[in-house]
């Protein structure tokens, strides 16, 4: 149903003793929509889940979840709910296949539509190789492949997802997604939180940052692009490897707002909201160096430039004093 | 079967047959026998314990809250898995042991209904009290620690291995208390149709125990932050 609220959350809180770990927080997800939920560690993130989820109540607050009062019809909302968690969760006695068969058989599936499912997924998620093996015996990947995989065994309207791809090699993870995409078209709700910003680029329809415990800001991805990510980034090689002087020398610029390196690649990286002054300043230094600048090009303003200038502002205004209430 | 073989022979020759109830005379290996039985249920109250342990620690704990069930039918299949393993070591000690005891039984469906309701109340005891204890203590080490210790307790207090009457007073007294005394009392009953009219009474006992234990082991379970 188009514009139909799968979760309407109303400033819901939830306190541990003095410390707030989630601060009046409030949003809303429509159908088929994948929400994202993006923070730094100790954000808030895993307790607003555990909170939807019904695994905690909140202090205070109210929240309906698939059109089910979160405080009273808790059992409801868990029948219609999948949720893979951000830590570990497995059986240690059992193998893959047995793992995700007595999953299903929790969740009331038939034993016709486990067999079939579990065959789906296990092609779906590339776990042929380990499907007979203890999940003991799995690397921290491929368990991880098993958490998710092992969800969509079940029925579900809405699917929480902590951290979903931790430990996945590259292209496990893209074909994860490429799955979860799928499911989303099939009519499949997703509250999703990662630390890895592409991923949520290229699977929220909708993004929340929040930062110690209060949202900071929702929209689109594109939107908050727009809108916060205002630094691009230079991009530069140097013939000679690395220079401790140009590095120093860029640091200190005033046109630079933040300097790295990627290991990686051997690439500096400078962003900037002046790359027209930044790039013949690069020039400038490696002429008075004599270094060469092998490659150089300008990159467009990422997402996760424009949840770091988020988070930079909000702790700014944290520490000001000068956070709206 | 260390208790049945070894101690139950070797106490045999120094302790006469004596009177279980109702008339019933039995040998000292045979009445050990039947403790040993009952000492599954204990058993399996530490296996409901360790099961949530296993549980928490490899995050099938918080994975099985969020399903479709509520937190007293998790404990309840802990129990119920436990009573499942109790029963079946119940019968490969009562079949292994027995024949060579040369016991003869003639069962009756009363007999079948107490020996039924002596596992399934002395396990739902047991195991909530394992599964409480694992929720208040912090580690696995300690629970394995303090469980031990508990049920040491819980094994000396009781009629396992000699009948409550013949211990000092203390021991008496504290046997009153125990649901081990009253599920091996009325196992024993139930088993060598010994029905005395006390049996109803321990029955209740019992069931009252079990159902108090029960519902502190739901609120512990509740109170489990995660």
């Amino acid at each position: 149903m188009a514009g139909e609220q799968v979760v309407r959350v109303d400033e819901l809180s939830r306190h541990f003793g003095d410390k707030v770990a989630v601060d009046r927080v409030s949003f809303d997800i429509g159908r088929s929509e994948v929400f994202g939920f993006l923070g730094p560690n100790g954000a808030g993130k895993t307790t607003t889940i555990k909170m939807l989820t019904t695994l905690l109540p909140p202090t205070s607050g109210r929240a309906t979840v698939l059109g089910h009062d979160l405080k009273t019809e808790g059992r409801k909302i868990r029948a219609q709910i999948g949720v893979v968690q951000q830590q570990d969760s497995f059986d240690q006695g059992l193998n893959v296949e047995t793992s995700m068969d007595i999953y299903g058989l929790i969740w009331y599936v038939p034993k016709a539509e486990r067999r079939r499912r579990i065959d789906e997924l296990i092609g779906h998620f590339e776990m042929e190789e380990f499907r007979k093996m203890p999940t003991v015996d799995l690397s921290a990947g491929q368990r991880r492949r098993l958490q998710v995989a092992r969800e969509f065994i079940h029925d579900m309207d809405l699917l929480f997802l902590d951290e979903p791809t931790v430990g996945l090699d590259p292209i496990v993870r893209r074909s994860v997604l490429d799955y979860l995409k799928q499911r989303v078209r099939e009519g499949l709700t997703i509250f999703f939180t990662t630390h890895i910003l592409e991923e949520a680029e290229y699977l929220c329809n909708r993004i929340a940052v929040i930062n110690q415990g209060r949202i900071v800001q929702i929209d689109t991805p594109e939107n908050l692009k727009r809108r916060f990510g205002s630094a691009k980034a230079v991009e530069f090689k140097l013939l000679q490897g690395t220079s401790s002087e140009m590095a120093s020398a860029l640091s200190s610029s005033p046109s630079v707002s933040r300097f790295g390196r990627d290991e990686g690649s051997g690439a500096y990286r400078v962003t900037t909201t002046r790359p027209e002054s930044v790039i013949p300043e690069i020039y400038r230094l490696a002429d008075r160096l004599s270094l060469t600048v092998s490659s150089i090009y300008i990159s467009e303003t990422t997402l996760e430039d424009a949840f770091i200038n988020l988070v930079t502002e909000d702790e700014k205004a944290v520490a000001n004093g000068g956070r709206s209430a | 079967m260390f208790f049945i073989f070894v101690q139950g022979f070797g106490l045999n020759g120094i302790v006469p047959p004596f009177d279980v109830g109702n008339g019933r005379v039995i040998s000292y290996s045979l009445f050990l026998a039947a403790g040993a039985v009952t000492l599954t249920v204990i058993n399996g109250g530490t296996n409901a314990g360790t099961q949530l342990w296993f549980d928490r620690k490899n995050g099938m704990f918080e994975q099985l809250l969020m399903g479709p069930f509520t937190r007293a039918q998790y404990i309840l299949s802990i129990i119920f898995a436990t009573l499942i393993i109790g029963v079946a070591g119940s019968l490969l000690v009562f079949g292994f042991a027995f024949p060579v005891l040369g016991a003869s039984f003639a069962p009756t469906w009363e007999g079948a209904v107490l020996i039924a309701g002596a596992l399934f109340l002395g396990t739902m005891f047991f195991g909530a009290f394992a599964i409480a204890l694992s929720v208040v203590l912090k580690s696995s080490e300690t629970f394995q620690i303090v469980s031990t210790f508990a049920f040491f307790i819980f094994l000396f207090t009781s009629s396992v291995f000699f009948p409550a009457s013949a211990a000092p007073t203390a021991i008496q007294a504290a046997s009153l208390a125990n649901p081990l005394t009253y599920t091996t009392d009325i196992f024993r009953a139930g088993l060598f149709n010994a029905v005395t009219p006390t049996v109803s009474l321990e029955l209740g006992v019992l069931a009252i125990e079990a159902a108090a234990m029960f519902v502190i082991a739901v609120i512990a379970f509740r109170r489990i932050r995660v």
